[in-house]
Parts: structure tokens; sequence; C-alpha cells
């Protein structure tokens, strides 16, 4: 599903983003990439959806080479990934709803679709019965349910989500884990990109850890390593 | 691999783009409503100076006074052969006796002149005649021809009304106009660019999460680009609206104060406006079309490049 093959990023002569790595992701694994700030976890995550391209090496998604892919094909390697970050990215003046059919309205996608995906994502992540709130009318933990569901809209076969819980408190993190998991068990492959140590000791799934932009560490059901 | 992003929906996001930047795009539809004028101003200063100089053209004659006892054969003789000339356009006589009843209708009002007249047991007056050229510069040439031996005895008097340094005046006044004119309309050709561009710019700047979001979650180029690049087409299809409707009010407030300047003749500006409307409309909105929609595409493209 995602092969990475002696990736470096290089941002200039002494700052490396990362260093020579290589790592592969089958299809439907959830995966964990953690490390201290700085590791290089973001840089990979940016790799992924080709907001930044790599200095050396080659990535594979889906069969997809896209270590050189053209600008006007990352709007379809986006609708192949979904997206979560840890600042929300949502929209103020737009309800639950409207933020996540905006996804689908963007991509050209017919009111009719619309109306059918929409209630079925917010259905997956739990806030059918928030539809029509705004997201100052509700919790971190659900404005991230909300980022998740648009992140679903496309029926992505991965999901990135680069630190979903980092604003979240156990709570709410717990819910928004809950929410991934239960996407992964639909079949999605999943990457969390984190450096919560409970929530990846709690999930006991692929651990990949990164220090100084190189993998130091690839566990089948790994634990966090890193001292915070 | 290219989408084709419903028009609708790049449609109702480019209103929603004008409705939040209505302040902006206030500015802009200024501004290109100031180039369409000085475009309108140089059509009108050209229409203009073309009635001008028809009207002083119309003027130019030449006016040849036979003597008295110049008999009829001699008159005919000179009228044949001026008016086989090629450069003749039109050739007039008007016999004695008709010369007399115009200069007696001309002085009714003036005893005088008519008791003058009436003592004289003889028409005093010759026959005219009044020759037009097809080309205000065959006028030399013409009265060259008047030297002709065969009737130029019987010629007491000749006037060239020579309207040519007028018309010159004209010409050059028009020239210069056209000319700065020219570089007026460039310069705000440019400025219409510039302002666009950055109208463009600004609302990018403000709308930039929600774009940001946009390109995060699939939108293509095309339906990131396609609104604001409609949102210039509006603006400027708003001031070709605008500059249409102050051009015809210019011409209806402006053109009767005109009409003193031409000697009373009508100079024509409504009548060319009016014949050249379609054109001139097509001409000028395509013309700022362009202009906007490269301007914004360039704009949305600097961003895009990011």
């Amino acid at each position: 599903m995602i092969d990475l093959k002696n990736i470096s990023k290089i941002y200039s002569s002494d700052v490396h983003g990362l260093r020579d790595v290589n790592l592969s992701i089958d299809p439907g694994e959830f995966v964990c990439i953690v490390g201290a700030s700085g590791a290089g976890k973001t840089t990979l995550a940016k790799l992924l959806i080709a907001e930044e391209r790599p200095t050396r090496g080659r990535i594979n998604i889906g069969g997809w080479d896209i270590t050189h892919i053209k600008k006007r094909d990352i709007p379809y390697l986006r609708r192949q990934i979904g997206v979560v970050f840890q600042d929300f990215k949502l929209l103020k003046q737009k309800t639950v709803w409207e933020n996540v059919a905006f996804a689908l309205e963007v991509s050209g996608e017919t009111n009719r679709r619309i109306r059918e995906i929409v209630p079925h994502v917010l259905k997956v992540v739990g806030l059918e019965q928030k539809a029509h709130r705004f997201p100052h009318q509700i919790s971190g933990g659900e404005q991230q349910r909300v980022v998740i569901a648009r992140a679903l809209v496309h029926r992505p076969k991965i999901l990135l989500a680069d630190e979903p819980t980092g604003n979240l408190d156990t709570i709410n993190t717990a819910d928004v884990i809950q929410v991934l998991k239960k996407i992964n068990d639909f079949g999605s492959t999943v990457v969390l990109v984190t450096h919560n140590r409970e929530v990846v000791n709690e999930l006991r799934s692929r651990v990949i850890t990164l220090a100084d932009g190189r993998v130091i560490s690839d566990k089948k059901h790994g634990k966090y390593l890193i001292q915070s | 691999m290219f989408i084709i992003t419903p028009i609708g929906r790049v449609i109702s996001f480019a209103v929603k783009n004008i409705t939040r930047n209505a302040w902006i795009g206030l500015a802009t539809v200024l501004v290109l409503v100031l180039a369409l004028l000085s475009v309108n101003i140089l059509v009108g200063v050209n229409a203009l100076a073309s009635s001008a100089i028809a009207i002083l053209e119309k003027k130019i004659d030449v006016s040849v006074y036979f003597k008295p006892e110049t008999p009829n054969a001699i008159l005919d003789q000179a009228r044949s052969y001026m008016a086989s000339l090629p450069q003749t356009e039109r050739v007039t006589i008007m016999t004695a006796e008709e010369a007399l009843s115009a200069f007696i209708e001309r002085h009714k009002n003036e005893p005088p002149i008519l008791d003058a007249i009436n003592e004289l047991e003889e028409n005093p007056l010759g026959a005219t005649m009044v020759i037009k050229a097809r080309k205000t510069t065959d006028y030399p040439y013409l009265m060259e021809a008047l030297n002709n031996p065969q009737f130029s005895f019987a010629i007491e008097n000749k006037t060239y009304d020579d309207h040519s340094v007028a018309i010159e005046q004209v010409e050059r006044i028009a020239n210069s106009i056209r000319y700065f004119g020219l570089i007026l309309t460039l310069v705000f050709a440019i400025f219409s660019a510039l302002i666009v561009y950055n109208a463009i710019r600004v609302a990018i700047y403000t709308q930039r999460e929600e774009i940001g979001i946009m390109r995060l979650v699939g939108a293509s180029n095309a339906f990131v680009r396609l609104p604001l690049i409609l949102d210039a087409i509006f603006f400027a299809l708003l001031s070709l609206i605008i500059a249409s409707a102050l051009v015809a009010l210019i011409i209806s407030f402006g053109e009767p104060h005109l009409v003193s300047f031409l000697d009373g003749e009508d100079p024509g500006l409504r009548t060319y406006f009016l014949n050249n409307l379609l054109a001139l409309i097509i001409t000028e909105g395509m013309a700022i079309v362009i202009i906007v929609s490269l301007s914004s595409w360039a704009a949305v493209g600097r961003y895009l490049k990011k």
C-alpha cells in the first residue's frame, strides 16, 4: 500500500527532515509513527500527501509512484488519502454537515451523492445528531471527529492522522482513537502520527519509531520507546 | 487528466467571493470603469474630429465671378470644361439675373442698396460659377484649370474659401488627443491588470483558510481557480455596463454644448456611438475580459504554485 525506498528530505545542508528511510505498510494495517519533536514524523506525513517532495528516494502509494507527482494530479492523490491534522482545519462559519459536504462539493460531486454520503460518514464518527451545529458548539474531540468524517467522504484507502489527539483531553482522545480503530476495522489503512505514549501503548499495533530523521525501530505490536 | 467541475457550484463559490470582498470589488470596478471611459473618450475624439473635418470640407468651394457682359456660350463652355475634370464633384452656375435676384433678396431690408441698384440701368452683376472639388487637395489644380484661355478672359474675380488651415489644425489637435488618449488607455489597461491582480490576491488572502482546506481535501486547481477568475470577469462586465451608461449620459448632456463649436452642425457623436454600439461593446468587453482573466489567472497561479 505504502512503500518508501531510501527516502531523504534535506531542507538545507544542516537541516535533514528524513535520512534514508525505508518502510512498507500493507493494506489494512494500523501503524503508529512515533518520535520526539523534530524526529521527522510530520515531514513523513507531508511527503505522503505530496505537500513536500523527497530530496532522494521513491514513494509509492497504492501502486502509484508519487515521487515526482505532477501538481495537477495532487488533488486525485488527496482524494485517496484522507488527512486529519492536529489543528482541525474546520470552517467556523459552516455547520458540521456543511464542513463534511465541503470536501465533496469542491471535488465536483453531485448534490444527490452529497446527501447520500454525508449522513453515512457522520454516522461512522457518531455525529449524526450534531450535524447542524457549528464547530464552536461542539467539543474538541467532536471537532476532530468531524475532520475524520470529512477525510472519509472520498472513501480513502489510507487515513493519515497527524497528531490528531494533540489538542485533546484524555476522554476526547479515547473517542477519536476509537473512531480511527473503527475505520481500520472497515478495511482502511490508518497511519497515526503521534507522540502520545498512552495511545500508542494501548493500541498495541505496529509502531515505527523515528529519531533524527531515521527509522530506529519497527515493531509489529510495539510500544512507545522514546522518552518524551 | 481533466476534471469538469459543475458550473453551478463554481458560480456559487464565485458569488460568495464577491459578497465577501465587496469593497475590494468596488475599487476594482472603479478602476476598470476609468479604463473603459478613457477608451471611449479616445473613440469619441476620433468621431468628433472626423465630423469637424467633414463639416469644414463641406464648406470649401471656389466661386468664379464673370464679367457682366459675358455671353452664355462662354459660361456654358466654362461650365462644361470644369465639370469634365475628374477632380470636380459639382459645378453650379448662377446667371446674372439669378445673381441679381439673390442680391436683392439678401439686401431686401436695406433700402439704400436697393435704391442704388434701381438707379442703374443695367444689371451690374455678372454670372457666378461655384465649383466643388472631390477632395480638398484638388482645389489648387482646379484653380489652375480656371486659367484656360477659352474663358479666363471673362473672369472678373475668383475666391477660394480655403479651410485647409482649419482642417490641418483639427487634424493636429485630434492626433495629439489620439496620442495622449492611447497612452492614457495603455496606462489604465496596466492599472486595471495590476488592480485585478491585487484584488484577487487579497481575495485569496481573506479566504486562505478555505482555499487551503479545499486543496487539502482534493479540490482540483481548476476548482480553486475558476471562481476567482469568474469574479474578475464579473467585475469587468459590471464595469462595462457602468462605463456604457456613463458614456450615454455624457453624450446626452455634452453633445448639445458641442453644436455651437461646430457652427450649428451636428457633432454626430450620438449617431457614431449608436451605429457602432455592438462593435464597441464587443471589442471593449472582450479586451477587458481578456485583461482581467489573464491577470486573475496569474494571481491564482502564483498562489497555487506554493
